[in-house]
């Protein structure tokens, strides 16, 4: 299956149905699925921490969310996750296009890009870069699973072998 | 008038529905004025409360009510954006506006020069908003959101306190559980 499919199906099997998300070329593939599918309600934000927060809100009166981002916006959003997320144990998934990875043309991209899975260690939150569709939906079962038995974020980072990456 | 004061204005008022309170005093505040189930204390993630609020609303059918402040606002004024364009009708964002960023010193924040909150909201397309400078007229706004489809944004202006309250004695993950169970059971 499609790796855009995979993410869709993943996300009604978990009854994920508020995605709040900052728009990314890469990953509107799935985005735009969403955005037609009457399951979800897409969010659209002014900036990924908003998103993280619009995501806790639909946790705490019990509807599971989700994110969607691109390692840019993971800087952004790192306050929120760190000072709300964490202390309070939210299962919120963190679904990312990974720039700064082989193929990217933008300078700008590449120090946070290159930096997001070591800043994610050191906040302890679980991460697996796809960079292809095999067994893609066991694995993203399976992270769910641990998102939500943990009650913390994961991040999915997503790699432009898996998507094609952003058109310079 | 007095944020405290306000507080317990805005708890006799709040019924069931859930309450967002932002980071500091004005948790700390909303606890003494009233603990319950359904406040949602907030510790860090400064200028994320009325996003919270937003991603509440959006789930449930209850009213929704975010405590935010002039500060954390600020820092996150693109939430207003995203709420003029999802537009959800049981939202009620009430700003305690001390025109200050009061825990750090109490310099002025924008808003006590050019920045109009109000009209802030208005221009992201929120058209049921006020600006109340007492609880008579701060009551008379907040019932009506409470009666009527919003979404609704409220600049409530006040003043500190001569002494901050105790922190509330509350800690994240239990202020999470114990508020999802009134929902998730």
């Amino acid at each position: 299956m499609p790796w855009a499919e995979t993410i869709v199906d993943t996300l009604k099997k978990w009854d994920t149905s508020l995605i709040a998300y900052v728009p990314d070329i890469s990953i509107d593939r799935v985005t735009s699925i969403i955005n037609e599918d009457p399951f979800f309600h897409l969010v659209s934000c002014t900036r990924e921490e908003e998103a993280v927060g619009v995501a806790v809100g639909s946790y705490a009166v019990g509807r599971n969310a989700a994110v969607f981002m691109q390692s840019s916006g993971f800087g952004n959003s790192i306050n929120g996750i760190a000072s709300l997320c964490l202390p309070a144990r939210t299962p919120i998934p963190i679904f990312m296009n990974l720039r700064g990875q082989v193929g990217e043309f933008n300078i700008a991209q590449v120090a946070m890009g290159r930096n997001t899975t070591p800043i994610l260690d050191l906040f302890g939150i679980a991460h697996y870069t796809i960079e292809s569709e095999d067994r893609m939906d066991t694995l993203l079962d399976g992270v769910m699973k641990l998102c939500h038995a943990h009650r913390n974020p994961v991040a999915i980072c997503m790699t432009p072998m898996l998507h094609g990456g952003k058109i310079a | 008038m007095l944020r405290f004061d306000a507080t317990q204005l805005v708890l006799r008022h709040a019924g069931d529905s859930p309450i967002v309170g932002n980071l500091g005093p004005t948790s700390d505040e909303l606890y003494h004025a009233g603990h319950r189930d359904r406040n949602f204390y907030t510790y860090g993630s400064m200028g994320l409360c009325s996003s919270i609020a937003l991603g509440m609303a959006l789930s449930t059918d209850d009213k929704v009510i975010s405590l935010d402040g002039d500060g954390s606002l600020l820092m996150n004024l693109g939430a207003i954006a995203t709420i003029g364009r999802e537009n959800p009708s049981n939202l009620v964002v009430v700003v305690w506006d001390n025109e200050m960023w009061g825990q750090t010193g109490g310099q002025d924040s924008h808003t006590a020069t050019n920045t109009n909150l109000e009209e802030v909201a208005n221009s992201c397309g929120i058209t049921k908003t006020a600006t109340v400078n007492d609880l008579e007229t701060l009551e008379e706004a907040f019932g009506r959101a409470m009666r009527e489809p919003g979404p609704w944004f409220i600049v409530a202006k006040i003043e500190e306190a001569d002494e901050y309250m105790p922190v509330a004695p509350v800690e994240p993950e239990f202020t999470l559980y114990r508020f999802r169970n009134t929902y998730a059971g």
